[in-house]
């Protein structure tokens, strides 16, 4: 062994998780959290959770727990060229310890991207010209579903900071495994899906910003999973509407 | 003293967020004056404080400190990893302490803050050498395995007292660590078992069952002062350590010994006198910071 820092591993057993892949395909399966199927875990949506930010939110579904802080509307980097409208910037990182192995949650580079293209669609870029909005989150704990949690998450903190939006954004995501669709997959669940889709939205729009399809579907699967999402946001968008008029009522107190 | 009446002139045409925006020195010392503080504090007083154990699911240990506005985040996770042939009968703990963009409007992605790893030397300098930590308590099998303890610590929020806030989540993490009973399999390698196992046939013997906490003795915690002019303000906000910038960190133990003492340079020169006044305040934080420990315990145990 070289002499610099020593390597590690972590004790916890993960091999032996393959063997109970099958059990998912079967019909009459119980999901690890005891859902139903098309059951969503339950959300917890609070704005102002840091205060160095113009705006911020947290949210916690289930073990997935975010924290996003908006910064801005404020000068963009020199090197930027001029711009008519505003800029958004996004950025989404990962804690050491929020995945089961520690260290490996920072394998979602292409999240910070994601995000901005989910909210670019729904904030209105011309009322803060030449400036940049900077979009940060933190996710806290991955307990799968992560990016729909952040882009949810970061919508509320938009509104928070006073960012202009068309609408607020909810995302929700689902999985297919086998002959079944599970709404909101957990990590576990993501890790044996033949495919997935996640829809970002503008529920009162009723308006797509973003729809990412992978793995192996059928069209009528495809179809009935659109449904399931659209129906999900939309719940979802009432959730964080109450949020935002439950944190304006108290600060007006 | 013509600075201080043109002030005065100033501030009574002037609005007062605007004057505090424009003179900000001015802005606190006419404050220091009257020995309080913009946020209605006394100066030797430190901010609300509160603790929350066990807020990481997917950790060994956790906890989430606030300071005022400062809050910080702390997780150990325990990894096995081969001792050094110096050392075969002791573990190891690695501190890390980030910044990450939220926190502040002043870090960027991909431009690390400047105070983080400073923050992080002053974190592991001061756990590994109060001696809160045996590391002959991390080892498992003398010469074959032992316990790497990685702390990590998130600031989520920056005002100010970053290390006091830190320090004090790093040692409530610690005393929420619940060690993972492990056995040895035929490989040598080091796993977990699992509580399900345990009622029916145990196929290993585990190696540490009744080293599930770590004994923690002479629990270290610490106090920032600024020092200006002649005044110490206790537990400054990030406002006031942007205006005053001569601090002083002392870090005491629960027996009120000295582990160390931080002055990193500053306008203004102690005398001797000034340090024995933060120790002083430091003494009575200590007090304190046991108290809220003790209680944050006492809640978990509860649940």
């Amino acid at each position: 062994m070289s002499g610099t820092a020593p390597a590690t591993y972590s004790p916890s057993p993960t091999m032996q998780n393959k063997k109970r892949a099958p059990i998912f395909t079967d019909v009459d399966w119980v999901r690890p959290d005891g859902r139903g199927f098309r059951q969503c875990r339950g959300a917890f949506l609070r704005t102002g959770a840091a205060n160095a930010a113009s705006g911020s939110a947290y949210a916690e579904f289930g073990n997935t727990k975010v924290i996003v802080s908006v910064f801005g509307p404020r000068e963009s980097k020199k090197a930027m060229m001029y711009s008519d409208i505003g800029r958004l910037n996004c950025n989404v990182s990962y804690t050491t310890f929020s995945t089961p192995i520690r260290g490996q949650g920072s394998d979602n580079k292409e999240f910070s991207s994601m995000l901005h293209k989910a909210l670019e669609g729904a904030i209105i870029l011309d009322s803060f010209p030449k400036t940049t909005v900077d979009v940060f989150a933190l996710v806290l704990e991955s307990g799968g579903s992560d990016l729909p949690v952040v882009v949810s998450c970061a919508s509320l903190a938009l509104a928070d900071a006073g960012i202009m939006m068309y609408d607020v954004v909810a995302s929700v995501s689902v999985s297919c495994l086998g002959k079944n669709l599970v709404i909101d997959p957990i990590t576990e669940e993501e890790s044996y899906q033949d495919g997935s889709m996640m829809i970002t939205c503008m529920p009162s729009r009723n308006e797509v910003t973003q729809l990412t399809v992978t793995g192996e579907w059928s069209t009528p699967k495809i179809h009935e999973a659109m449904e399931l999402c659209l129906d999900a946001c939309s719940k979802l968008g009432d959730i964080m509407r109450s949020c935002l008029k439950e944190a304006a009522s108290a600060s007006q107190e | 003293m013509m600075g201080s009446a043109n002030s005065g002139d100033l501030s009574s045409e002037m609005e007062v967020d605007a004057f505090r925006r424009l003179f900000p020195l001015r802005f606190h010392e006419r404050h220091l004056l009257e020995s309080i503080r913009p946020d209605a504090r006394m100066l030797g007083k430190a901010r609300d404080t509160t603790l929350a154990l066990g807020a990481v699911a997917s950790a060994d240990g956790s906890a989430l400190a606030k300071i005022g506005c400062t809050t910080m985040l702390a997780a150990i996770k325990m990894e096995v990893m081969t001792p050094t042939a110096e050392s075969p009968d002791m573990g190891c703990i690695a501190i890390d302490f980030h910044m990450p963009p939220i926190c502040s409007p002043t870090v960027r992605p991909g431009r690390p803050a400047e105070a983080a790893p400073v923050v992080s030397k002053q974190l592991s300098d001061t756990i590994l050498s109060s001696g809160m930590i045996n590391l002959k308590d991390l080892s498992l099998v003398r010469g074959k395995a032992s316990w790497m303890a990685y702390l990590d610590i998130y600031c989520l929020d920056a005002d100010g007292a970053l290390f006091d806030a830190a320090l004090l989540s790093a040692v409530a993490a610690f005393s929420n660590l619940q060690i993972p009973i492990v056995a040895l399999n035929d490989d040598g390698r080091v796993v977990v078992v699992s509580e399900e196992n345990e009622g029916g046939k145990l196929k290993k013997e585990p190696v540490n069952k009744e080293k599930r906490k770590l004994k923690l003795s002479s629990i270290p915690f610490s106090l920032t002062c600024i020092l200006h002019k002649n005044y110490i303000l206790a537990d400054p906000t990030a406002e006031e350590e942007s205006i005053m910038e001569t601090l002083v960190t002392v870090v005491l133990n629960l027996s009120g010994q000295l582990v160390s003492l931080y002055k990193p340079g500053g306008q203004f020169l102690a005398y001797t006198s000034a340090i024995q006044d933060c120790m002083a305040l430091t003494r009575q934080r200590v007090k304190e910071l046991k108290k809220i420990l003790d209680e944050a315990i006492c809640d978990m145990e509860m649940d």
